[in-house]
């Protein structure tokens, strides 16, 4: 068993970077190999993936592993865990991380299983105590935090959430040691025959910030006359809450909560939304959370950190137009 | 059964309609849960089998799926399993995947759609719903498939179906069955505690709406979240 800790590299999907979530990875885990005396390892799958290990030694790695592999040019569970799980076995890490979409959870609960391994999905922490990994997750729709501890299941898999972890500093000029890896001998038996862009996809997982909307504000009318305005005036994307959706408002891609997505941005923004259990549920990770809402009483008020009583139809508007104001200044 | 449930057997219900044999409601769980595999059964599914046994109670997603995977090679002859995306609980989505590593079989995870299925040629077509984008895959069958929300309607059952189903013995097979002997989780978990309580916000005072926005936006950019 080695004291390597992994870090599965995404690719940027529109800058030509690794993406932001490899680099949230990859400051956790120099942070847990430091204080562990451990090494940080970039795990690089994918076609023509030349620059990425550079990418990842510039943000901390200190060593890459890298499969570059025409079969592994499109996502196929078989051709990544196959990969994965043949370097796994040959270098023993003890930690794996990724991020957790739905493509990294396919992956990760499919690795674990391979290897034989713990495995923790959506982990908002971990820690490593001498041989002891842990990871905390939430569950139940975000109302019980459980701690897995991985006592001797090796290597520990964690698919961690999105905008939890601080990004790892780029230092110019780093390099570090680069494996690669042929292929392993792995049947794919998937094939991905299109790939098609999502109609009227928004990824509110990515987003810095997120301005949703519910019921309060009373039409589908008023919802488009206010939220998208002050989401672009923020540069964030807009969401919003179950009761809309399925009263057919907007589409159900926007939909914040425990049947919609899961999202953790930098400022989360609840505009005529009341904050119902489930509401909450997807949302409540936020670091900021601005509430604006009629009623004193709405239980969005007791997660928000800061909150505005009144009429929507009349902040919002003020409240898009000081944004500008300032950001011009 | 959860909304994810429903979705499943209604998948299952359609193409057992198109192209005839079993659906069998295959559940881990405990006796109780013989309710809502007769709910599943009202529906028009075929058989069911439940996996029940005290041995069973500390499983992890893993082993969980490992004692099914050991039911369905048992049962033999199955093309299609399909589960729902994650479960209301646990949330991870872990377990379709881990089935079909233990099965043997490819998975095709997050299918909003099965645009063909094929269980003479052994293959199936599917479209993965992704976050911003969608994959049409093929795979060959037997296969693991989980689905999403809104990939179909379900029916309801009619309550002629409902009281059919209300006398039929639901079998039951424990560790002994499938040949399986207690295994340790590979996680334990230490502790299971509420969410820790936010902060304490604070509401924004202002004699009117102008003054309560500008009080706002300076509190934002002096904590420097914008």
């Amino acid at each position: 068993m080695s004291n390597e800790i992994w870090v599965l590299i995404e690719k940027a999907r529109h800058a030509d970077n690794i993406a932001a979530i490899s680099r949230e990875l990859l400051g956790k885990g120099r942070e847990l190999a430091d204080t562990n005396g451990g090494t940080l390892a970039a795990l690089v799958l994918g076609s023509n993936v030349g620059g990425l290990a550079e990418r990842a030694f510039a943000y901390g790695a200190d060593k890459a592993y890298v499969v570059d592999d025409a079969a592994l040019a499109q996502y196929t569970t078989d051709g990544f865990v196959g990969a994965a799980a043949a370097l796994a076995k040959q270098y023993a890490p003890a930690l794996i991380l990724t991020g957790s979409t739905f493509q990294m959870r396919d992956f990760s609960a499919a690795l674990a299983a391979d290897l034989g391994a713990g495995l923790a999905i959506d982990a908002t922490n971990i820690t490593i105590d001498g041989d002891q990994i842990s990871a905390k997750r939430p569950s139940h729709g975000g109302n019980v935090i459980n701690t897995l501890v991985f006592e001797s299941a090796r290597p520990a898999v964690v698919a961690a959430r999105k905008q939890v972890f601080l990004e790892a500093p780029e230092q110019a000029g780093r390099s570090g040691e680069l494996v690669q890896a042929a292929m392993p001998g792995v049947e794919i038996r998937t094939k991905v025959t299109n790939v098609a862009a999502k109609q009227g996809a928004v990824n509110l997982a990515d987003a810095a910030i997120i301005v949703s909307g519910g019921r309060g504000l009373g039409s589908p009318e008023n919802y488009f006359k206010l939220i998208p305005p002050l989401a672009e005036a923020l540069g964030g994307a807009y969401g919003a809450s179950r009761a809309i959706v399925d009263a057919g408002w907007i589409p159900y891609e926007h939909q914040v909560g425990q049947t919609g997505k899961t999202v953790s941005p930098k400022l989360y923004m609840a505009v005529g939304i009341s904050g119902a259990i489930q509401h909450l549920a997807g949302m409540r990770t936020s670091r900021t959370i601005v509430a604006i809402n009629k009623d004193p009483d709405a239980p969005i008020f007791r997660v928000a950190s800061y909150g505005v009583v009144g009429d929507a139809s009349e902040i919002v508007p003020l409240l898009t137009e000081e944004i500008k104001l300032r950001a011009n200044r | 059964m959860t909304l994810s449930d429903e979705y499943t057997v209604e998948e299952a219900l359609r193409w057992n309609e198109k192209l005839g044999g079993k659906v069998t409601i295959l559940s881990l769980g405990p006796e109780t849960w013989k309710e809502q595999i007769r709910r599943a059964l009202a529906m028009g599914a075929t058989d069911a089998l439940l996996l029940s046994d005290p041995a069973f109670a500390d499983l992890d997603v893993l082993g969980a799926a490992r004692a099914v995977a050991a039911a369905i090679a048992k049962l033999g002859d199955v093309d299609l399993v399909i589960g729902g995306r994650n479960s209301t609980d646990d949330e991870s989505g872990a377990f379709g995947p881990a089935l079909a590593r233990a099965l043997g079989w490819p998975q095709l995870t997050y299918v909003g759609k099965i645009a063909e299925l094929d269980e003479g040629g052994k293959r199936i077509v599917a479209e993965r719903h992704l976050e911003e984008q969608i994959e049409t895959v093929e795979s060959r069958l037997p296969a693991v498939v989980t689905v999403v929300k809104d990939i179909n309607e379900p029916r309801y059952p009619s309550l002629l179906r409902i009281k059919r189903v209300a006398k039929i013995d639901i079998p039951v097979w424990g560790a002994a069955e499938l040949g399986l002997s207690a295994e340790a989780p590979s996680a334990g978990i230490t502790a299971r505690v509420p969410p820790p309580p936010r902060a304490k916000g604070e509401i924004i005072q202002g004699a009117d709406a102008a003054e309560k926005v500008r009080t706002l936006v300076d509190k934002l950019v002096e904590s420097q979240v914008i």
